[in-house]
């Protein structure tokens, strides 16, 4: 368990024996240290990738790790939002990662033609006026 | 090094913000309003600084206080939850 941390440090000092803190990420069980962020208890057990963009689903994970950049928000008992770098690991804690949205609204490749503003859809259609049913 | 990824909430890339820039000769201000970039979740306080220096480096463009990339830093973040005692954390 201690194989990612390290466990003797010339200024930290060694690593005390701590009380071993269970939670799950994404329904998976995993054991951190008491003390521990959920990021740094994720990491030691291997665990990179936090959540994914919401529009592209690019990984993401630890970034400034400071609490400035948002980039590890995770949702914590169903708490949405929550920073992994800032949240400590509690007993029995949930855990789940950052998920692909929907994106309904996300121009699309093959759109390009459609009208985007009311001028270009008055060029394109001149006959027409807003409020016309498409028949 | 155009795909390097400027603002990672949007993720808006150098390549996006040089072009519309150069396309648009706009502001700091206008390029975030196109390209979305320092509108994510956090706020701008990642990114401004390298949003600035391209700006600077494409169009001249000297960052001040006239009309900034609308950035009012908190101390921290904090959640309404907190702000309104119901929480702690």
């Amino acid at each position: 368990m201690n194989s990612n941390r390290i466990i003797d440090h010339p200024v930290l000092g060694s690593f005390e024996d701590r009380p071993i803190i269970r939670f799950t990420f994404d329904g998976k069980e995993y054991e951190g240290f008491q003390g521990e962020t959920i990021a740094a208890a994720l990491l030691a057990n291997g665990v990179r990738t936090l959540r994914v963009h919401e529009e592209s689903g690019s990984p993401r994970g630890i970034y400034c790790n400071i609490g400035h950049c948002f980039e590890c928000r995770v949702t914590v008992n169903n708490q949405s939002n929550t920073r992994a770098c800032m949240t400590e690991i509690k007993e029995h804690m949930r855990i789940e990662s950052g998920k692909l949205q929907p994106a309904p609204l996300k121009s699309e490749a093959g759109s390009a033609h459609l009208p985007r503003t009311y001028a270009a859809f008055a060029e394109k259609h001149p006959t027409r006026k807003d409020g016309d049913l498409d028949v | 090094m155009e795909d390097i990824i400027i603002c990672r909430c949007e993720e808006v890339t150098l390549q996006h913000i040089t072009e519309t820039a150069t396309k648009y000769k706009c502001s700091a201000r206008e390029v975030k309003l196109r390209t979305r970039a320092g509108m994510g979740f956090c706020g701008g306080r990642t990114c401004r600084p390298a949003i600035d220096t391209a700006l600077a480096t494409i169009t001249g463009e000297t960052p001040g206080h006239d009309i900034p990339l609308k950035v009012s830093p908190p101390i921290r973040p904090v959640s309404l939850a907190v702000l309104g005692g119901k929480s702690n954390e």
